[in-house]
C-alpha cells in the first residue's frame, strides 16, 4: 500500500517538475551510496541510514542504499573526499546538516568551501529551544536573558557543541536580539551531546540548556525541563504548540539545525535532477512525516537551487556571526 | 642502558608535547582553562617519570639481533604498504598479499603461505563483506 | 511487585519463536565479533544495525538482536584476550593480565569457563539491578556533576598504579603517554585543533579502537617475528594444552566473593555516563587485586580471580550502561551511543518517560537480557572446547589472521586508510613499550578517558568562574580524592617493602602485559 503511495507521489512530483522530467528518466543510479561523514550512531549516519531506508521502502530507489561511514575532521575528510575524488560519482549523496555549514562558514574545512559541491535537498529541521530545569526561577526568556545581561557569571548554560559550534551560536544569536552586547560574556559550557547537557542541567551544575528540540523532548514530556523559546519563525505543530517562539517573546532570534544531503560538484544534471526529485518525493510521503514526527523533525521542504541558496545563506550568516563575536578573524 | 635512553626521549617528547601545547592557537573565545593547561599538566607527568627512569633505570631488556629488526622493519613496512594500497588494488588482492607475506616470515612455506594467504583473504572477505555487510575497499577489478 | 509484574510481562513479549531465533543469533554473532581484535561491542552493534532494518523488525525484536549482540561482544572478548593475550574489546583488556597467564600454564580451558561463569554472574545480578533499580539509580547519576566526574577519573588512574606495580613510574609514564594522544585532535570545548600538525585526519582524534588494536594485537605479531623458532617460543609451545573444561566446584567457590564484590563495583562503573564498561573492569580488577592480593603476589600470573573480577565487573557494567541509557536517554559508553541511535530511529525517545510510554519494549528488553544471558552461558561453556582449539592453530598462520582482522576491523569502520597507518604506528610503539616493560593497559586508559576528564576539569572550573577549588568543592568529590590518594600512595609503600623482600630478575616483558 505504502509503495503505490509513494508511486503516486513519484508521478506527481514528476510531473510538477516538467521541464526536468524527461531527464530525470535519463538516469537511475545502479548502487547508490551515502557517505556518513560520521562513525556509525551519530545524527549524519541516521540521515544515511534512515533515509536509504525510507528511500527503498517507498520504492523510490530499486536498490539498497549502501551507507559508507567515513568519518574525521568533522565532516572534512568526507568533503574533501568528495570534492577531489568523487567529484563526478552520479550514485553518491552525502549527509550534512547545520554542523557543515558552520565549519564551511568558519573556514574548518580547510581549502574547502560550498560551492565546491552540488547542494540536493533537506529532510527536516530541528529547531533550537533555550530550556531550563522545571523549578528554575526564570519564567521566561527575556527574564534569563536580563539576567544573564545584569550578571553574566550567574548563568552558566550548556550545549552539546564546541565553544563557537551551533548550539552555542543560538543562544549569542538570541543573546544579541536581546540586547547583550558584549556575548562573548556568555558563560557557555560545552558538552558532547545534548543529553549529556540536560542531564547537568537536572543535576544542578548548569542553570540552563541550549540544543535542539529533539534533544529535549523526552525531558519536556516528562516535566523535568521547561522550555523557554523555540527559536523557530512561528509555533510548531501538534505536541509542541504552546511553547511560545522566542520571536513573540520580543527576541526575533531563530535557529533551525537542518539536515539534508550534497553531492559532488561534476555530478550530471541528469543525476542531480533524479537526486533532487527523490529526496523532494521522500519529503513528500507520509511515510517520511511519521519519521519526523517520530523524531521532533520540523518542516524544511527545500529542494535543489532553493536548497543551495538556503545553504549558502546560513553559511554568510554564521560567517558575519562568527567575525563579530571573534571565532574568525 | 635502555632505560635511560628511554628516559631521555620520554623526556624529549615531553618537551616537545610541551611546545606543541603552548603554541596551540587559542580562539577569541575560550573557557575558563583554555586548551592548554591539561596538555600541560600531562607533558610535566610525562618529564617527571622520564627523569625516574633517567635515575634509576630497571634491568636491561634482551633486545632481538639486528636481523630481527630487520624483520619487524619489513612486516612493518608491509603494514604500511598494505594500508596505502588497500584503496588502490582492492581488498581481496591487498590482503592476499599482505597475509601471504606475514605467513611466509612466521615459518610457514612458500606454497602453503600463498595458499594460506588467499584462504584468509577470501575468508574475510566473504565473513565481512558478504555476511556482515561492511564496506570493504574495492580495487579496479570490484573486490 | 509492580516491578515484577512487568517483567512477566515482558517475558511474554520476549519468548515468541521468532525473538527467541534472534537473540540466539545475536549472541551467537556478538560473541564472535566480541572475540576478533578490531570488532568491539559498540561496531559489533553498528555493523548489524541495517541487518536488523533489512529484516524489518519492529523495535522489540530489533532491540532483542541488537543487545543480543552487546552482551555476546561482551562475553567474547575475553577469548582472545585469555587464549592470544590480545583484547577482543577494550573492556577486556584487563582479563589478558591473568587469563593469558592461566592458559600458559595450561589453564586455558579453565580460564575460559570461569571468565564464562563471571561473566554470566556479572550481566545476571546487573539485568537484576536494572530491573529494581533502574529509576532511584538515575539519581545517583546526577550526583555527578563535572568536579566529581574528574576526581572519579583521577579515581581510576590512581588505582590502576596498582596493577603493574614492577615500576610506578612506567605506569606513570604510560598513563601520561595515553593521555597525551588524548589530546590530538580538535579540542571538544572551544574548537581549536591541537597536536594535529595540519593534518585533518587528525581532527577527530585518535580513535581509541586503532589505539587498543595497534599496541596489542598488532604488537603481538612483532613479538611473534622476533621470536621466531627461538627457545621463548619451543618454551612457550608444550604448555599451551587446553586442561580441564569444567573448573572444579572449589575454583567457582573460591572465586564466587570475587564475583559479587565486583559485579557491584561494575555494575556503578556502568550507571554513571560516560563511564562505562572498560572503567568497570579496570576498578573491579584493581580494586580486587587491592583487596585479596595486596602484595601482589599472584594477580598477574594466573590467578584465576584475576580472571572472574574483570569479567564480572565488565559485564555488570554493560548492564549499568543501560539504566542512564534506558532512563535519561543519555549513553554510559560507546555501545549504549549506538544503541540509543537505533531507539531513536526506531520511533523511541528513551528519557524518564520510557518506562511509561513504552513498557512492552523495555520490558521486553529486560526479559530478552535475562533470556540471552542464559543463552550465553550455555552456549559459551559446551563452546570452551572449540574456542580453545584455535590454539591448535600455529601461531605462524594464526598470527596473520589476527593482523588482517584487525586492519579490516578498523577499515570498515572508518574507511580509512589512514587510521591503519596510525594502527601500525602503534603497533611498533606497542612493541618498543613492551620491551621496556612498560605496560600497555595505562596508556589505553588515558586515550580512552584523556578528553572526557579535561573537559570535565574544565567544565568544572569555567562554571565556577575560574576558581579551581571548586574540584574538591562536594563531599562526594572529596571522598572519591581521598580513595585515589590512598590507592596511589599505600602501593608505593608496600611497593618498596615488595622489592627489598623478593627481588626477582624481571622477566621478559613481552609475556607479562
Amino acid at each position: 500500500m505504502t509503495i503505490t503511495i509513494g508511486r503516486a507521489m513519484l508521478a506527481a512530483v514528476t510531473l510538477a517538475v516538467a521541464p526536468f522530467a524527461v531527464q530525470a528518466q535519463d538516469f537511475i543510479p545502479e548502487n547508490p551510496e551515502c557517505i556518513a561523514p560520521a562513525n556509525p550512531g551519530g545524527g549524519w549516519d541516521f540521515t544515511c541510514r534512515q533515509v536509504g531506508k525510507s528511500l527503498q521502502d517507498e520504492g523510490i530507489i530499486n536498490s539498497t542504499m549502501q551507507v559508507v561511514n567515513l568519518s574525521g575532521g568533522g565532516g572534512g575528510v568526507a568533503f574533501a573526499e568528495v570534492v577531489n575524488k568523487r567529484a563526478d560519482d552520479n550514485d553518491l549523496i552525502v549527509a550534512a546538516s547545520s554542523a557543515t555549514a558552520t565549519r564551511l562558514a568558519q573556514n574548518a574545512f580547510p581549502g574547502n568551501t560550498m560551492d565546491q559541491v552540488r547542494w540536493l535537498g533537506s529532510i527536516g529541521a530541528d529547531y533550537g529551544v533555550i530550556a531550563v530545569a522545571a523549578d528554575s526561577e526564570y519564567a521566561d526568556l527575556p527574564a534569563l536573558m536580563a539576567k544573564m545581561k545584569e550578571d553574566p557569571k550567574a548563568i552558566s548554560i550548556g550545549g552539546g557543541s564546541a565553544v563557537g559550534g551551533w548550539d552555542h551560536l543560538k543562544v549569542l544569536i538570541a543573546a544579541q536580539k536581546a540586547g547583550i552586547e558584549d556575548v562573548r560574556g556568555v558563560k557557555y559550557i560545552a558538552f558532547a551531546g545534548g543529553g549529556e547537557a540536560v542531564t547537568q542541567l537536572l543535576a544542578g551544575s548548569l542553570q540552563a540548556f541550549t540544543g535542539d528540540l529533539s534533544e529535549a523532548k523526552g525531558f519536556v514530556e516528562s516535566g523535568d525541563i521547561k522550555v523557554l523559546a523555540v527559536l523557530a519563525p512561528e509555533r510548531l505543530e501538534g505536541e509542541f504548540a504552546d511553547i511560545p517562539t522566542a520571536r513573540e517573546q520580543g527576541i526575533d532570534a531563530i535557529g533551525a539545525n537542518w539536515r539534508g544531503f550534497y553531492a559532488g560538484g561534476d555530478m550530471s544534471d541528469a543525476a542531480y535532477d533524479y537526486w533532487v526529485n527523490a529526496i523532494g518525493t521522500l519529503y513528500a510521503s507520509d511515510a517520511w512525516k511519521t519519521v519526523m514526527e517520530n523524531n521532533g523533525l520540523a518542516p524544511l521542504d527545500l529542494q535543489g537551487a532553493e536548497f543551495e541558496a538556503f545553504v549558502q545563506e546560513s553559511v554568510d550568516s554564521i560567517t558575519a556571526l562568527s567575525k563579530e563575536i571573534g571565532i574568525i578573524q | 642502558m635502555s632505560d635511560r635512553i628511554f628516559g631521555g626521549i620520554g623526556l624529549l617528547i615531553a618537551l616537545i608535547f610541551a611546545w606543541q601545547a603552548t603554541i596551540i592557537q587559542e580562539s577569541f573565545l575560550s573557557d575558563a582553562v583554555g586548551p592548554k593547561t591539561f596538555p600541560l599538566i600531562i607533558a610535566a607527568v610525562l618529564g617527571i617519570s622520564s627523569l625516574y627512569f633517567l635515575f634509576k633505570p630497571d634491568p636491561e631488556p634482551t633486545w632481538p639481533t639486528l636481523g630481527r629488526f630487520a624483520e619487524i622493519f619489513f612486516a612493518a613496512l608491509v603494514m604500511i604498504a598494505y594500508a596505502e594500497l588497500l584503496p588502490e588494488v582492492g581488498f581481496l588482492i591487498a590482503t592476499a598479499v599482505a597475509s601471504t607475506y606475514l605467513t611466509w616470515r612466521l615459518g610457514t612455506g612458500p606454497l602453503q603461505s600463498v595458499i594460506v594467504g588467499i584462504a584468509t583473504s577470501v575468508g574475510i572477505y566473504v565473513v565481512f563483506k558478504l555476511i556482515l555487510g561492511l564496506s570493504l575497499a574495492s580495487g579496479p577489478l570490484g573486490f | 511487585m509492580d516491578t515484577l509484574s512487568s517483567l512477566a510481562d515482558g517475558f511474554a513479549v520476549a519468548l515468541t519463536f521468532q525473538n527467541i531465533g534472534l537473540a540466539l543469533i545475536g549472541c551467537f554473532l556478538g560473541t564472535i565479533m566480541g572475540a576478533l581484535p578490531g570488532l568491539g561491542p559498540s561496531n559489533g552493534v553498528a555493523i548489524l544495525i541495517p541487518l536488523a532494518f533489512t529484516l524489518g523488525l519492529g523495535p522489540t525484536p530489533a532491540l532483542i538482536l541488537l543487545t543480543s549482540v552487546y552482551y555476546g561482544a561482551m562475553y567474547g572478548g575475553r577469548i582472545s584476550s585469555i587464549l592470544l593475550n590480545i583484547p577482543g574489546d577494550e573492556p577486556a583488556m584487563m582479563t589478558c593480565l591473568d587469563g593469558y597467564p592461566m592458559a600458559q600454564k595450561g589453564r586455558a580451558g579453565e580460564a575460559l569457563a570461569l571468565s564464562g561463569i563471571a561473566s554470566f554472574v556479572g550481566a545476571f545480578f546487573a539485568t537484576w539491578g536494572l530491573v529494581l533499580l533502574a529509576p532511584q539509580l538515575v539519581k545517583v547519576a546526577l550526583l555527578f556533576g563535572p568536579a566529581e566526574y574528574f576526581a572519579l577519573f583521577t579515581l581510576a588512574f590512581a588505582t590502576l598504579g596498582g596493577i603493574s606495580a614492577s615500576n610506578q613510574a612506567k605506569s606513570a609514564f604510560a598513563a601520561a603517554l595515553g593521555l597525551g594522544l588524548a589530546m590530538v585532535g580538535v579540542d571538544t570545548q572551544t574548537g581549536v585543533p591541537r597536536f594535529t600538525f595540519g593534518e585533518v585526519h587528525l581532527y577527530d582524534g585518535i580513535d581509541f579502537l586503532v589505539a587498543i588494536v595497534g599496541l596489542f594485537a598488532l604488537s603481538e605479531v612483532f613479538v611473534f617475528l622476533e621470536h621466531r623458532g627461538s627457545a621463548a617460543e619451543e618454551a612457550a609451545k608444550p604448555k599451551m594444552d587446553i586442561g580441564k573444561i569444567v573448573p572444579s566446584w572449589g575454583l567457582i567457590r573460591y572465586c564466587t566473593p570475587t564475583m559479587l564484590r565486583t559485579t557491584v563495583l561494575g555494575f556503578i562503573a556502568g550507571v554513571l555516563p560516560g563511564a562505562g564498561a572498560s572503567l568497570g573492569s579496570f576498578i573491579s580488577y584493581s580494586m580486587e587485586k587491592k583487596l585479596v592480593d595486596p602484595k601482589g603476589e599472584t594477580f598477574g600470573k594466573g590467578d584465576p580471580r584475576g580472571v572472574a573480577a574483570p569479567e564480572a565487573g565488565n559485564n555488570a557494567a554493560a548492564g549499568g550502561a543501560l539504566v542512564p541509557m534506558l532512563a535519561l536517554g543519555v549513553p554510559g559508553s560507546g555501545t549504549t551511543a549506538v544503541l540509543l541511535a537505533v531507539l531513536l530511529s526506531l520511533n523511541i525517545t528513551p528519557g524518564p518517560l520510557l518506562f511509561s510510554q513504552n513498557p512492552d519494549v523495555v520490558w521486553g528488553l529486560i526479559a530478552a537480557l535475562f533470556i540471552g544471558n542464559f543463552m550465553l552461558l550455555a552456549m559459551n561453556i559446551p563452546m570452551v572446547g572449540l574456542f580453545v582449539r584455535v590454539l591448535m592453530v600455529p601461531p605462524r598462520i594464526l598470527m596473520p589472521i589476527v593482523a588482517m582482522v584487525s586492519f579490516v576491523g578498523i577499515y570498515g569502520i572508518s574507511g580509512s586508510s589512514f587510521d591503519l597507518l596510525v594502527m601500525v604506528g602503534f603497533g611498533i610503539l606497542g612493541w618498543v613499550l613492551r620491551k621496556l616493560d612498560v605496560p600497555l593497559v595505562p596508556v589505553i586508559l588515558g586515550t580512552l578517558l584523556g578528553n572526557e576528564m579535561e573537559v570535565n576539569m574544565r567544565r568544572a572550573v569555567t562554571i565556577n568562574d575560574g576558581d579551581y577549588s571548586i574540584l574538591v568543592g562536594s563531599p562526594l568529590a572529596i571522598a572519591l580524592w581521598t580513595i585515589a590518594v590512598v590507592g596511589f600512595v599505600l602501593p608505593i609503600f608496600y611497593g618498596k617493602v615488595l622489592k627489598r623482600k623478593m627481588k626477582n630478575p624481571s622477566e621478559e616483558g613481552s609475556l607479562k602485559d
